[in-house]
């Protein structure tokens, strides 16, 4: 399966909220998300300060408690919780295919 | 003279500056291994060099880009944007030798600033054990500062770090004062990508780093975040910590009770009779030995709450639950400064500052006095004790420990609703969650006992100046006057705490408080343990012998209905003066403090009615 291989692409894109548990993926984009409203810029840059930057290699090693929400991912051997709604914000590709 | 020499301590959050600042300084502030246990800026003077210097710890912060008001606090000290307060001369940058790629984005956007600057890399001996081979000499060379290796915990590389803040303040001429430096979002956008290609390039020369971390760690994570097995640990955790506050602390409570007991008879038997015996009997030993006796339960609770907070297991609880949490309109971010509120209200009040979202941080201060915080305990404590049998129940529990996780979950409960209720009902923008995970580690000996030795100290010195001095007002209140001539009731009665209690009593007839109870209410407003010395002053002036516990005293004169409406009201419970002064400071809103104040004190009057009224109800 070749989701998205590069950012850009018309291919529909792979965000990090879809990704399962245990799978690695690489950034490729970060999107607008129109939940933040007007600081949506500033989450954006806060993600990449925190090292979610295209070319970044992330892992996804758990989900919260209901509804999938929030997730732990490692970034740069740094572990961080997100919500789906920020990792909803980067686009990514898989490194390895799914198990 | 010229001013002193300014340091700042920058860096990520949890990369170890309250540990240097501690070591630098010798000040003994709360360190422990979650983000944002600093939330204000913190001053000091640099000890054993020559010239005077001040220092400061700043809040962690990821970028001069801020997002909560902690982080405010750290990027208004470094440009130099408080009212009379001189810019930093040096930055001390911090960084995790554990966590490299996250700091050097901060130091490389600290060093656009073009302000002196010198790097402690910091976690040394945790980055060798981990296989991470840093090039020191060659880093400091590409990022253009010196670098001092330290290892804040056990004082390495902090002589050295501090032989370089003596020659620099020796050399320093005093800075011209530049006016506060501007940044605007768009200054940086751009630039981060950049700045981490800088970054890359820089740390693929000089640093080796394995590709995974630990293998323990990430064992551990799999099974405390699991969405199921996760939860039952935190629950696990949670009953394990009230039963051991029960469990381990009877012995030694029963030996300090023991103690102050035949202290009492001791007293009594040697000083002659008179007011002066009294006093110190009635008064003295029985109001401040009434509250001492908590000390080990205080302890116990305060060792959990420290090894919780130094292994970075916080913010994996913090994770399970944001979910659930958001329904109330919170986050896991409130789930730290809750916690802390079992603590003391005070502090947790003040951690608040690390939620981005306003409205969010104000639910939090609204509900964070529902946990249940470590002056309560000795209240419940005394009360469990005297109404609750001890006995053993489903094999394994203590009765008296089940009924404390009982009061504690009605906290917890009654904050959830509250919270429920005043979250907002109409979409607004949301606010990312974003929080970090650190790695665990073993709680080090070190910061537990000098968080021990500091909670046991605020609590002995509570007990010695305020908890004491209102014992012996009470004592006064209650002695004087004396009966009259014709008294037909204990002379209690005719004094003035006596005449106060029967004044409030009609107010808390419904709720079946007596009228000592209501004379508790009044001191415990300055500190919620004094409910306890007041009761045993109270009780032990009205009895005749001197050698009735004061767990017996109300055993024999209250009604069960009775200790669970009070124990209902001490749940909410009137807040401590401190807890609201937090509140006004914190919100800067005398609007919300006189919400905070008068919801409390309804939902304490509120609940301990209806406890009264269903306990009787049943026991009749």
């Amino acid at each position: 399966m070749n989701i998205a291989s590069h950012a850009d692409s018309f291919t529909p894109t792979l965000r990090l909220d879809q990704c399962r548990k245990g799978t690695s993926v690489r950034v490729t984009s970060l999107i607008g998300q129109p939940l933040f409203g007007a600081q949506d810029e500033s989450v954006s840059l806060r993600l990449k300060e925190l090292g979610f930057l295209p070319g970044a290699h992330l892992k996804v090693i758990g989900f919260g408690l209901l509804g999938s929400d929030p997730l732990a991912v490692q970034v740069n051997g740094t572990k961080f919780a997100l919500r789906r709604a920020e990792a909803a914000k980067i686009c990514v590709e898989p490194i390895t295919p799914h198990p | 003279m010229s001013a002193p020499i300014r340091f700042a301590l920058v860096g990520n959050p949890n990369c170890g500056k309250t540990s240097l600042f501690n070591r630098l300084t010798g000040a003994r502030a709360k360190v422990a291994n979650y983000p944002g246990v600093t939330v204000e800026r913190r001053s000091g003077t640099v000890t054993h060099i020559a010239t005077p210097t001040e220092i400061l710890d700043l809040p962690g912060t990821y970028s001069l880009f801020v997002t909560s008001p902690d982080e405010q606090v750290a990027r208004d000290v470094i440009l130099g944007k408080l009212a009379h307060e001189k810019r930093p001369d040096l930055l001390i940058a911090v960084v995790d030798a554990c966590n490299l790629r996250l700091g050097l984005r901060l130091v490389m956007e600290l060093k656009s600033l073009n302000r002196p600057m010198v790097l402690a890399l910091n976690q040394m001996d945790e980055a060798k054990r981990r296989g991470i081979s840093i090039n020191t000499a060659a880093l400091s060379q590409s990022i253009g500062m010196p670098i001092i290796e330290t290892v804040a915990v056990n004082s390495q590389g902090v002589a050295e770090l501090r032989q370089y803040l003596d020659t620099y303040a020796q050399s320093a001429q005093q800075p011209t004062e530049q006016g506060a430096q501007v940044l605007t979002l768009s200054d940086r956008q751009e630039s981060v990508e950049a700045l981490y290609a800088e970054i890359e390039s820089i740390m693929s020369q000089h640093v080796i780093q394995p590709a995974h971390l630990p293998r323990w760690q990430d064992r551990l994570d799999a099974l405390v975040m699991h969405p199921l097995l996760g939860m039952i640990a935190l629950f696990t955790i949670l009953l394990v910590i009230f039963q051991a506050v029960f469990a381990w602390a009877s012995p030694v409570v029963d030996l300090i009770d023991a103690g102050f007991s035949s202290l009492g008879e001791l007293v009594g038997a040697t000083l002659p009779d008179g007011i002066l015996k009294d006093f110190i009997v009635d008064g003295l030993i029985a109001g401040v030995g009434g509250v001492l006796v908590f000390l080990p339960q205080i302890i116990i609770l305060f060792f959990f709450i420290l090894v919780l907070e130094d292994s970075g297991y916080l913010t994996r609880a913090a994770f399970l639950l944001d979910r659930p949490m958001r329904g109330l309109g919170l986050s896991g971010r409130s789930f730290i400064p809750m916690l802390s509120s079992f603590a003391c209200a005070v502090p947790g009040i003040m951690a608040t500052r690390t939620i981005s979202d306003p409205r969010e941080r104000f639910i939090t201060i609204m509900v964070a006095p529902l946990m249940t915080c470590s002056a309560r305990l000795p209240v419940y404590a005394l009360i469990i004790a005297a109404f609750i049998p001890e006995q053993t129940v489903w094999g394994v529990f203590n009765l008296q420990g089940l009924t404390l996780f009982a009061l504690y979950f009605a906290g917890v409960a009654s904050a959830a609703l509250v919270a429920w209720m005043m979250r907002r009902r109409t979409a607004r923008e949301e606010f990312p969650l974003l929080l970090e995970l650190p790695s665990y580690r073993w709680p080090m000996m070190y910061h537990l006992l000098m968080g021990l030795r500091e909670r046991a100290w605020i609590f002995i010195r509570r007990v010695g100046t305020i908890i004491l001095a209102l014992s012996i007002v009470l004592w006064f209140l209650a002695t004087f006057p004396g009966a009259p001539e014709d008294a037909t009731l204990p002379a209690i009665d005719y004094s003035f705490a006596g005449q106060l209690g029967h004044f409030m009593q009609p107010l808390f007839a419904p709720l079946g408080f007596n009228w000592q109870m209501c004379i508790a209410l009044i001191p415990a407003m300055g500190a919620r343990e004094v409910a306890v010395s007041a009761l045993a002053t109270v009780y032990a002036v009205g009895e005749e012998s001197i050698d009735v516990a004061l767990g017996g005293a109300l055993a024999a004169s209250w009604s069960l209905p009775v200790a669970f409406s009070y124990l209902a009201w001490f749940v909410y419970a009137p807040q401590c003066i401190s807890t609201i002064a937090v509140v006004k400071r914190e919100t800067n809103s005398t609007k919300a403090t006189l919400f905070f104040t008068v919801y409390l004190f309804a939902l304490a009057y509120f609940a301990a009615w209806v406890t009264y009224q269903v306990a009787s109800a049943i026991v009749n």
